[in-house]
């Protein structure tokens, strides 16, 4: 059980250090040209039809706030409901709603059995014996677990149908998308099993994070639980070198590209960033660009060779 | 059926035949009388000497612009050049410009195809595999992590599958980027915000900013001969004060009003930029702005100076240098002349390079999108109009850079509501709508076949749109149904769609800009602005 609870403490550190690396390394490129796509949900009165403040005259003369609001109400929609994926590709949807969704009951779960191991650890365990709010919170868990296992084994089971049989899909999935989806279904089909095995889960998993939390050795556990947690710390270090990352990352798509419309205002933090950024070299080869990797970019721009 | 479904990325890499053959009974189908392939000019096929002088490897149609390789070393050579340029495209010295969110998409699509089918290209086509939003953009990911990101190659191999860089590659690549208008509405349908588009746009200007590679249509005759004599019309100073002239003497005796257009006026408020192919090839259009902006009481300007009286920025579509370059004299004029603001002409793509794009290249001057400021010349009570003048049926396209991009949507819809008694909506439309086809400057491509590939696919489901929008109108030619367009590339595309199908003479539809409509309801003016009797 040391390696299985040494394998989880890794795995914390390997998500954090690679997801925080990949996170720093995007949010600090440089600042590009304007490149957004409307509608813009922080366009006050305007985001319902895709309109911007480039509709009105003279909008450079007023102040126009942000409807932040609306942005993280339309991320959130985007990220429980995948409203695109409902909205462009119904027949994926019915999989993949259900494949994500069961991954972030499964996370919320982490985190109630997180406060459950707390519990555990000041004297007040949760289990089917607890009374009051802590047996609603023993059963919380257990609901989740079968609710986000059954829908999560349905969606893994139906992505892969549609990876395989759907031509489209097919042809642009390499090996990893496969096992990507066999990856996390085993996570949903090993709660599953351990459900129907009748064996204890709440218990046993807030236990587990008791150990966690309080550094001690665990207690042997059954296992089908042995083999969802090492399938699940597996793919917690896993996930951030994949694709998948986009689970967080696609804030950053969103808010730092989609929705991105920041005006370049005299003496902003923007207009200096742009300012050092125009004095980078130059090394695009083709004649009519004229650089030597030695000119910066304010230079090619106004030098103009003759022949172009 | 010539429709490829077995077509794979790796398949770019092999083979020196054309992966597709494109046929029109695989198109999209168009409604009566529009299906009737033999009452049609057909599907130009190159000849064989303009196959044997270009690479002609991917679909049977030509961009142009390649060179052929001589030999093995030469081509070994382009693929040194490509592999470069794929790095160069993925640091911030060489590619700040859009380097964050090329990484983002590169680095986060979950392959669901979400964006497949809102693709117009894709569609029109009948679903060709190539023209899959995602296909050309898998390649780039795949070169990206072989060459861009480096990293262990049996765990790219893995997770990215592999591809090999030839000759072939590189060259059906290089057509491949020229086969998407750079709609964007693939984005607009992805979860992740994934932008095959922007995908698209960082192709094409690898290979013109490392290898050289551009079309004609773009570089020599685009930018170039905007940056050297003046307009990418071929016009110089001289030769766009003299039609702006025989413009104005026309239109002042058609509308009964003194029409002059002042030229290089310093301390004008604003400075008119025009798309210069409206002089040339819709001249009422400039026309017609300067009958509004004259009756309003604006004080403004053109400039003669080189590249000041032509908006368009074809840079935008293909390189960051040559677009910069015209922004930065555009820039540079209006403070010269010392205006207080650009007013950009009907031109969707000069209004995203000057308003949107332009921002962080120099925000010194502002630039205002024509339909905006026509929104408040129109409700501002100085010009009187009899929107009955205007009582025939009327559709509204949205061009794509100026809804998608910028969210510029209401203006011109609050215009035509308002001046137009029979306005409808295309379905879908404001910033859902259908490129016309002729977006990224494929408008003005006309060399070898390429024409026919916007016209019969790109264009394919805009053309469709149109009819659907007039469906419940009289059929008849003789009922006229107005398309209105504000932007010049959308309507050298419509032009060009009309013609092929014969719009005009079937069915009775026209096409032209918002100004247009503006000043046929003036009240002010004698006759009618729009006679539609000599637009045939």
């Amino acid at each position: 059980m040391l390696i299985v609870q040494i394998l989880c403490y890794v795995a914390i550190l390997v998500f954090l250090t690679a997801s925080v690396s990949r996170i720093i390394k995007v949010a600090k490129m440089p600042v590009h040209l304007r490149w957004e796509l409307y509608p813009v949900p922080h366009e006050k009165g305007r985001a319902h039809y895709g309109g911007s403040k480039l509709e009105e005259n003279e909008w450079w003369k007023k102040e126009h706030k942000k409807d932040h609001l609306n942005e993280w109400k339309e991320m959130g929609t985007e990220i429980v409901f995948l409203k695109a994926v409902w909205e462009f590709n119904r027949s994926l949807w019915i999989g993949t709603f259900p494949f994500h969704f069961g991954l972030y009951m499964m996370i919320t779960n982490m985190v109630l059995l997180f406060i459950s191991g707390i519990l555990q650890l000041s004297g007040n365990p949760v289990s089917n014996g607890s009374t009051g709010v802590l047996l609603y919170f023993y059963y919380l868990i257990l609901d989740i677990a079968w609710v986000s296992s059954i829908i999560g084994v349905f969606g893994s089971v139906r992505l892969l149908f549609a990876r395989i049989v759907d031509n489209g899909l097919r042809k642009f999935s390499s090996v990893s998308h496969y096992f990507n989806i066999l990856f996390i279904g085993a996570i949903y089909l090993t709660v599953l099993l351990w459900l129907i095995s009748g064996k204890e889960f709440v218990g046993t998993m807030s236990d587990f994070y008791a150990s966690l939390i309080s550094f001690s050795i665990p207690d042997i556990i059954p296992v089908i639980a042995v083999w969802h947690i090492i399938i699940a710390v597996l793919f917690i270090m896993y996930l951030p070198f994949t694709h998948m990352s986009h689970m967080y990352m696609k804030y950053f798509l969103y808010h730092y590209v989609r929705w991105e419309d920041g005006e370049n205002i005299p003496g902003s933090t923007l207009s200096e960033k742009l300012g050092k950024q125009l004095a980078y070299p130059v090394s695009w080869s083709a004649a009519h660009i004229g650089a030597d990797g030695k000119k910066n970019w304010g230079e090619v721009v106004t030098n103009i060779p003759e022949k172009m | 059926m010539t429709v490829r479904k077995d077509i794979k990325v790796k398949d770019m890499s092999k083979g020196v035949e054309p992966l597709v053959e494109l046929d029109p009974q695989d198109f999209m189908p168009l409604p009566d009388p529009y299906d009737k392939l033999e009452e049609q000019p057909g599907f130009k096929k190159l000849k064989e000497s303009e196959k044997k002088d270009n690479v002609v490897n991917l679909d049977g149609v030509l961009i142009g612009g390649l060179p052929v390789p001589k030999s093995k070393e030469e081509e070994e050579k382009y693929v040194e050049a490509f592999i470069r340029g794929i790095k160069k495209l993925f640091t911030k010295e060489d590619n700040w410009t859009f380097l964050q969110p090329l990484v983002l998409s590169m680095e986060h699509c979950a392959q669901c195809q979400s964006c497949s089918d809102e693709c117009p290209v894709y569609e029109g086509s009948g679903y060709q595999e190539i023209y899959r939003p995602t296909f050309r953009a898998e390649v780039l990911r795949k070169l990206y992590f072989k060459y861009g990101k480096p990293g262990n190659s049996l765990i790219r191999k893995f997770q990215h599958g592999d591809i090999e860089v030839n000759w072939a590659l590189i060259s059906r690549l290089y057509e491949l980027s020229y086969r998407c208008t750079l709609c964007r509405r693939c984005a607009q349908a992805c979860p992740i915000s994934v932008d095959n588009g922007l995908i698209s746009r960082e192709l094409r200007k690898l290979f013109s900013q490392e290898l050289g590679f551009y079309t004609r249509s773009l570089h020599e005759k685009g930018t170039v001969q905007h940056l050297q004599v003046g307009s990418s019309t071929g016009m110089n100073d001289l030769a766009v004060k003299d039609n702006i002239d025989f413009i104005d003497e026309d239109i002042s005796e058609r509308t009964g009003l003194n029409i002059k257009t002042p030229w290089d006026k310093s301390g004008a408020d604003v400075l008119l930029i025009h798309n210069a192919g409206e002089i040339i090839a819709w001249p009422d259009n400039p026309g017609a702005f300067a009958v509004i902006l004259e009756a309003a009481g604006i004080s403004w300007t053109m400039s003669s100076e080189i590249t000041g009286y032509d908006g368009v920025n074809y840079g935008l579509f293909y390189d960051d240098v040559q677009y910069a370059r015209i922004y930065a004299k555009h820039i540079e004029i209006a403070k010269k002349l010392g205006v207080k603001w650009i007013l950009m002409g009907e031109c969707g793509h000069e209004s995203k390079a000057m308003a949107a794009i332009g921002d962080r290249i120099n925000s010194s001057i502002p630039r205002v999108p024509a339909v905006t400021f026509l929104k408040d010349i129109v409700f501002g009570g100085k010009i009187k109009f009899d929107p009955m003048k205007n009582n025939f049926p009327v559709t509204l396209h949205d061009p794509c850079n100026l809804v998608r991009s910028m969210g510029v949507v209401e203006p011109q819809r609050e215009i035509l509501r308002y001046l137009a008694p029979k306005f409808r909506e295309m379905e879908p439309h404001g910033v859902r709508n259908y490129c016309c086809g002729g977006g990224s400057g494929f408008a003005i491509m006309q060399q070898y076949n390429f024409a026919d590939w916007r016209i019969q696919i790109s264009g394919r489901r805009k053309f469709k749109q149109i009819l659907d929008a007039f469906a419940n109108e009289d059929p008849s030619p003789d009922v006229p149904k107005y398309v209105c367009a504000p932007c010049s590339n959308c309507k050298g595309q419509i032009r060009d769609l009309f013609a092929f199908y014969g719009a005009t003479q079937k069915s009775g539809i026209y096409y032209d800009g918002l100004v247009e409509l503006i000043v046929n309801a003036m009240v002010d003016i004698k006759g009618p602005f729009i006679d539609f009797d000599n637009k045939m």
